[in-house]
């Protein structure tokens, strides 16, 4: 018990540290010194270097955390936003914006973003609809998500083939995914309803808990199964839509978030797991991106690459190290 | 709520319960009443339906027609955490590998008498050490789930429906893939839990000299009908014949050479 209030506290004091010192690397490294002295370091320190940080600990967590209800509501260590077709769903969306050219801004926001925002929620109506079925259960569910995933690529591999060269690679460049040119006014955009999610999603996570003891054990414990896995579906569906819409789709931190806290916390119930999970896949992102923008100036790796290329082997060396099937 | 059944009240009223799943008929309107602290076996062949009537008993699928009433009050009327503490269920075998340590997995039992937070405190603890004690788990209890024994997980599942403090228990074939060492084993956590607060237990087997000698009262499905009701008393003086009818092969009695006590079996020289 002791040792795991330790690592729960080390995990935390990595995020902080990740935050903090973040964003004096890039392109350029910065000084604290040069920080005070010269302005124009300033404002990217604080206008441009914070909020990219801080986005991508918000989008990173909340992918974590998303990743980690998935696993649990479908009882599947494999699920996550992408199993489920969320993050294609918003690529077509994103995908025929660019296609058609749509300009313009809605609500505040680049009209490609509102339009991966409404695939996510499309691709996710889709789903609710076995949901809501009589005979729901989580592999029809799964199942239903691959089908949406599968047919959102088709989709977009049909719009690469129409549209023209410039468009097709903007539609390539998008779906890599990427925290770049965030400014405080898309961190409120991602962080706010992120806030509300965590205070309000962790009190209720104990029902995860029963998920994974399997359906009729755990309806025979008074869990409201239907219910809460629509409440849960619903609720990150939102949150995953507002972030693929922003950062594009980025991949593996919904995996790796939650199972490298299992690996080293195992047995560990879901409202500790939340919490490490947000501040594992956080930390992740945040490392990713400022190696992204760092290791090949003066250009930047779309951060989705190397959250893939890193996240892949380091998560089969975790697997091989403890091959028990701790989850699931 | 009240919880407190009194005897020969009934706690379960099963009433004209039909069935159809993709147009076949699965149960045929079953009747019969359990009373508070009668404990039933409900025996058949195969995919006679008696799965599916303890999982409809428990809410877990709608049936076609009819309604189950617990106290009176028909399941479906139940919210899930109050229908919980009236009713506890143990399957036959847990539908995945469970994460958890011993004492988790059986606290998860308290949920149903927990704050929708779901932090446990002093009591929850000593009900959950109480159950682990009981079904004889307790040394298990920082052991995962997942690592146990066929028989030792049976227990735990046992302790996380004890934990639960339902009145009624419905149990799914709980020792069908127990050696009978651990079979024993179960029923013996089984008697030491009826005899501190006594429980109303249905429980779906397939070993007929268990419902007979183990439960009060024996139901017996056939083609997803009711074929019999009543004390198991009275069904053993109709065994072996009912049971060839019932199951189509021949039975036969066996007599214990010490005690005279009758045991029923298909076996042949």
């Amino acid at each position: 018990m002791k040792h795991r209030i330790l690592i729960v506290a080390g995990i935390t004091v990595v995020a902080v540290m990740s935050i903090i010192l973040c964003p004096f690397f890039g392109i350029h490294t910065f000084s604290l010194e040069s920080i005070f002295k010269d302005e124009n370091i300033r404002y990217i320190f604080t206008q441009i270097r914070i909020p990219r940080t801080l986005v991508a600990m918000c989008a990173g967590g909340a992918l974590a955390v998303c990743g980690m209800v998935y696993q649990a509501l479908f009882r599947n260590p494999l699920a996550d936003p992408y199993t489920l077709g969320v993050s294609s769903g918003a690529s077509l969306g994103a995908a025929v914006c660019i296609y058609t050219g749509v300009g313009g801004v809605v609500l505040g926001l680049p009209i490609v973003i509102a339009g991966a925002f409404t695939g996510a929620l499309v691709s996710v109506l889709l789903i609710y609809v076995f949901a809501w079925s009589r005979d729901s259960n989580s592999s029809t569910l799964l199942l239903a998500g691959v089908i949406v995933a599968t047919l959102c690529s088709g989709l977009i591999m049909f719009i690469h083939f129409i549209s023209g060269v410039h468009q097709s690679f903007q539609i390539v460049r998008w779906i890599m995914g990427s925290v770049d040119s965030m400014n405080y006014q898309m961190l409120g955009i991602i962080g706010i309803p992120v806030f509300i999610f965590m205070i309000v999603a962790i009190p209720v996570m104990t029902q995860l808990d029963h998920f994974l003891t399997g359906d009729s054990i755990a309806h025979s414990r008074g869990v409201n199964i239907q219910k809460s896995r629509i409440l849960f579906i619903t609720v990150t569906a939102l949150i995953i839509g507002v972030i693929v819409a922003i950062c594009g789709p980025i991949g593996f931190v919904g995996i790796l978030g939650p199972h490298a806290c299992r690996m080293i916390l195992p047995g560990v119930k879901h409202k500790m797991l939340a919490y490490t999970s947000f501040l594992t896949g956080g930390t992740f992102l945040v490392i990713t991106d400022t190696l992204a923008r760092s290791i090949t100036p003066p250009t930047e790796i779309p951060v989705g690459i190397i959250t893939s290329i890193i996240g892949g082997p380091f998560f089969l060396v975790l697997l091989y190290k403890r091959r028990k099937k701790l989850m699931v | 709520m009240d919880n407190f059944m009194h005897m020969n009240n009934t706690a379960i009223s099963i009433d004209n319960i039909t069935l159809k799943l993709s147009g076949r008929e699965i149960l045929k309107q079953l009747k019969f009443d359990i009373r508070a602290n009668e404990h039933w076996a409900i025996i058949g062949p195969n995919g006679a339906g008696k799965s599916s009537l303890v999982k409809i008993i428990a809410g877990m699928i709608p049936q076609t027609d009819g309604v189950v009433r617990v106290n009176n009050k028909p399941v479906k009327h139940y919210s899930s955490r109050n229908r919980a503490s009236l009713i506890a269920y143990v399957p036959q075998k847990p539908e995945n590998a469970i994460p958890y340590t011993v004492n988790d997995y059986v606290m998860l039992g308290r949920f149903c008498r927990m704050s929708m937070l779901g932090i446990p405190d002093k009591h929850d603890q000593s009900v959950v050490d109480d159950a682990l004690d009981i079904c004889d788990v307790y040394k298990l209890k920082d052991r995962y789930v997942h690592s146990l024994s066929g028989g030792e997980l049976q227990r735990v599942l046992l302790a996380g429906a004890v934990a639960q403090e339902s009145p009624i228990l419905l149990l799914d074939e709980p020792t069908t893939y127990l050696d009978p060492a651990h079979d024993k084993l179960f029923f013996n956590a089984l008697d030491r839990l009826n005899a501190r607060a006594a429980l109303t237990v249905v429980m779906v087997t397939h070993d007929i000299n268990s419902a007979i000698y183990r439960c009060s009262h024996v139901a017996v499905i056939r083609d997803g009908a009711l074929y019999y009701t009543g004390k198991s008393s009275e069904f053993r003086t109709r065994c072996p014949e009912m049971l060839t009818e019932i199951f189509s092969i021949k039975f036969r009695r066996y007599r214990c050479v010490n005690d005279g006590f009758d045991v029923f079996g298909s076996w042949e020289e």
